[in-house]
């Protein structure tokens, strides 16, 4: 979602600084955003200057929109993983390159989403 | 383009997160109004419970000896499912679930962990925005529905879901109690999908969609989130 909807309007962007946290995505006010995802997750940062130092920049919606972000994903996260639901074959295949060049396969919840490209579960417990 | 203003948005979330909180409030299909508000008390109690850190800490979570024990309504089980889904959802594996489905059934086992997601997402956007976390609230009476869904099946997960052929597999995933599902769709709806938006890589918000998915990414990389 993140490479195509950059895609949509130019932007360069690099994966590797999004899914490591690290600005110079190419996402605009990304050191911002990344700071304030890092600490409302409590993986590290003071939350309070994060939330600040953003909604200087985005203003009050767009603090509720990424706060709202943060929340939702955290909610989507424990429904996949809580229910083992399969990764959709399209998505499957779309994203096959930078998975594996990020680490994304590598992620223990993988075994549970992981498919041949014909659908086969590959999951060593399954 | 079909895309509303940034106070419409606010206010949708808001109305959706008020719904979602009274509506775990009430039974659902297998568990009362107070099975569900004590599931989201150890969803609070998860993020400084001593056994839940010790797990998370250690380099697999059966390395840790030890069991959460029930609760005043809620089982051994329902209580172990609560703390590991809240807790440690990377590591979740479909042994793990089948042996909790085996004990509570498939229907209880998707209930709860659709209850710890509505919950998770409420509980986090306080935390986020600053604003301090509401009391839970009371339980309301009456009688779970027990009622199994008619169109539902194994589409490869480890609960039975739609058989809808045209959802997503994410969009599915609570279909199988569609009394929390609502709760959990009108969440996902308004506080990020939006509808006919949600095929729209550009968005008029008061953040871009890169800028969503940014969050969106760093948040699910840091819960080590596959899908």
């Amino acid at each position: 979602m993140l490479r195509e909807s950059s895609d949509a309007i130019g932007l360069e962007i690099d994966l590797d600084a999004a899914m490591a946290g690290q600005s110079g995505t190419g996402v605009p006010r990304d050191a911002e955003l990344l700071a304030f995802a890092t600490a409302a997750n409590g993986a590290g940062g003071e939350l309070c200057s994060a939330r600040n130092a953003l909604e200087a920049l985005v203003g009050a919606e767009g603090l509720i929109e990424a706060a709202a972000t943060v929340a939702i994903f955290n909610g989507l996260v424990r429904a996949a993983d809580g229910t083992g639901i399969e990764l959709d074959a399209r998505v499957f295949e779309a994203s096959a390159d930078f998975r594996a060049r990020l680490g994304v396969d590598q992620y223990a919840g993988a075994a549970n989403s992981l498919h041949d490209v014909d659908g086969t579960l590959t999951n060593a417990e399954g | 383009m079909t895309q509303t203003s940034g106070e419409d948005d606010v206010e949708r979330m808001r109305l959706a997160r008020v719904a979602a909180r009274s509506g775990l409030a009430a039974a659902g299909e297998w568990l009362s109004g107070a099975e569900r508000i004590e599931a989201w008390q150890h969803v609070r109690d998860a993020e400084s419970n001593e056994l839940d850190q010790a797990r998370l800490a250690a380099l697999s979570p059966t390395a840790v000896e030890g069991r959460h024990g029930p609760g005043r309504l809620l089982n051994g089980t329902d209580v172990e499912v609560v703390h590991r889904v809240a807790s440690d959802p990377g590591r979740l594996t479909r042994s793990w679930a089948e042996e909790a489905i085996a004990d509570i059934g498939e229907e209880r086992y998707t209930e709860l962990v659709a209850v710890v997601s509505v919950a998770r997402v409420l509980d986090r956007f306080d935390d986020a925005i600053g604003d301090p976390r509401s009391p839970l609230p009371a339980p309301i009476e009456g009688e779970p529905t027990r009622v199994r869904p008619d169109d539902v099946g194994d589409v490869g997960a480890w609960v039975s879901q739609s058989l809808a052929p045209a959802l997503a597999n994410v969009s599915r995933t609570f279909s199988l109690v569609p009394t929390t599902n609502r709760l959990w769709r009108g969440l996902v709806d308004s506080h990020y999908s939006r509808g006919p938006q949600f095929l729209e890589w550009v968005w008029h918000r008061a953040l871009s969609r890169p800028q969503v998915e940014l969050v969106a990414a760093r948040t699910t990389s840091l819960n080590e989130c596959f899908y």
